[in-house]
């Protein structure tokens, strides 16, 4: 038997990140990066299923958020750990690495799962690039999707 | 383990001559615990029946219902244990932070929809909330986790010794899903059915008539069937049968299910269907007998139109 089933509400919110073509992600209670759907690996240069899922400190070096000296910015910075710790959600503008290669400006917004247990099983994390041209393919849901 | 179902239908009652083999009655199944305690499994109206049939001296009643939609509680005020001053009634069930499981009950049972309150029940009752941690009755750990349907729904997972029944009449875990791809901590009810020798569970739509319903909590039987193989279940017990599919459109159906479980590598003869007073022994071996009479076949029927389901 599987010890390690996930939630319902973090089961449901995966599913409706399958389901969205806003970039999203979902990190579990302590930050580890769970799941993020495909127009969020359509921006991150590769698709979930080749990274699986990553503890807090493996995915922000791997894709950000960086300060301007190219180093990560530590998680208790991002609005999901707000959204973790304090059970509402959380906002943020920062600079993370496309699957160009290049540092592009983000705004996040952290939302928390809270379910039937003990505090927030999770968050749910959306962004969007607040570089024009990137923003309005993301919303006009034009970027390709890399497979 | 003992199970003998009381009532196989989903979302209303169905009667008629074109259902009398399956049934007409809502979801109700009696276990018989190897220590000789009795669970009941939901409170549709086919609970109504099984309330005749139980010993008026049972010392305790136990009933654990899924969730409150009204074809698995609608049975409750007709239960005639429940009418008796001798009764003792424990009632578990989903929690909610907006009102405790008597509250929304008493929604049911009460004016103007009953013409008896909860408070004026004879019996001895109480309304529990099903616990996040495993809990024990008679023989039985039982273990509730929320699972995929429309508001708050349980499913149920009872072992008695080294035998495992699952219990997942209402469950829809390919919403937004690819079941066969999943890994299995992103399964909606994979720990509750895990290795279970005998999983009931939800066959409500063909996967023809599935498209125009999903989102409403229930399984096309290709999910039901492939959640099955998944969970590793030994055998499976087709429940929550449309108010619509008559005998010989569940006739059809159960040869459909069968054969897609053998062609994803399941053993021959672990599909079964439900059927109203059917008796099931549930054994660790994953082997069993149903007493009901087997299915016979029947012509195909039309797929029935739109409804609302529960
Ligand atoms: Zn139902
Ligand atoms: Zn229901």
């Amino acid at each position: 038997m599987s010890g390690s089933q996930k939630p319902l509400e973090l089961i449901l919110a995966r599913n409706l990140l399958t389901s969205v073509t806003t970039p999203s992600l979902l990190v579990g209670r302590g930050g580890q990066l769970l799941f993020y759907n495909e127009a969020a690996g359509a921006l991150l240069g590769r698709p979930f299923e080749d990274v699986g899922q990553m503890a807090p400190d493996e995915w922000t070096r791997a894709f950000g958020p960086f300060e301007d000296d190219g180093s990560p910015t530590p998680i208790e910075d991002l609005p999901l750990t707000d959204a973790l710790r304090e059970g509402r959600p959380a906002h943020g503008e920062f600079r993370i690495r496309f699957s160009d290669g290049a540092y592009h400006r983000i705004a996040a917004s952290a939302m928390p799962i809270v379910g039937g247990g003990d505090g927030a099983s999770g968050a749910m994390v959306i962004f969007w690039p607040v570089d024009d041209e990137k923003a309005r393919e993301v919303t006009t849901g034009r970027h390709e999707v890399v497979r | 383990m003992r199970v003998k179902v009381w009532g196989a239908r989903g979302s209303v009652p169905a009667p008629g001559p074109e259902m009398n083999r399956y049934g007409g009655n809502t979801s109700c199944c009696e276990v018989t615990l190897s220590s000789g305690e009795t669970l009941i499994l939901d409170a549709g109206t086919g609970i109504r029946t099984l309330g005749f049939s139980l010993p008026p001296d049972l010392p305790r009643i136990n009933i654990l219902l899924t969730h409150l939609h009204l074809d698995h509680i609608q049975g409750l005020m007709f239960f005639p244990p429940c009418f008796r001053a001798e009764s003792s009634i424990r009632i578990w069930g989903p929690s909610s932070p907006e009102a405790s499981l008597e509250a929304r009950i008493a929604r049911y049972i009460s004016a103007p929809l009953s013409p008896v309150e909860v408070r004026e029940l004879p019996c001895e009752v109480s309304f529990l909330d099903a616990p996040a941690s495993e809990w024990q009755i008679g023989s039985a750990t039982i273990r509730a986790e929320a699972v995929t349907h429309r508001g708050p729904t349980l499913g149920f997972r009872i072992t008695d010794g080294d035998t495992t029944l699952c219990y997942i009449p209402d469950h829809e875990p390919g919403l937004g899903a690819a079941l066969g791809e999943l890994d299995p901590e992103w399964i909606s009810g994979f720990n509750l059915a895990c290795d279970a020798d005998l999983l009931i569970h939800d066959c409500q739509y063909t996967d023809e008539e599935y498209p125009g319903h999903e989102g409403w909590g229930h399984s096309p039987i290709d999910d039901t069937i492939t959640f099955a193989r998944r969970v590793g279940a030994k055998r499976v017990l087709l429940f929550h049968h449309d108010p619509l599919h008559t005998d010989g459109f569940l006739d059809d159906l159960h040869r459909s299910a069968a054969a897609r479980w053998v062609s994803l590598g399941g053993s021959e003869g672990a599909v079964e269907i439900a059927q109203e007073r059917a008796e099931i022994v549930v054994e660790a071996s994953g082997t069993g007998e149903e007493t009901a009479p087997a299915p016979v076949s029947s012509t195909k029927v039309p797929a029935p139109a739109n409804q609302v389901s529960v």
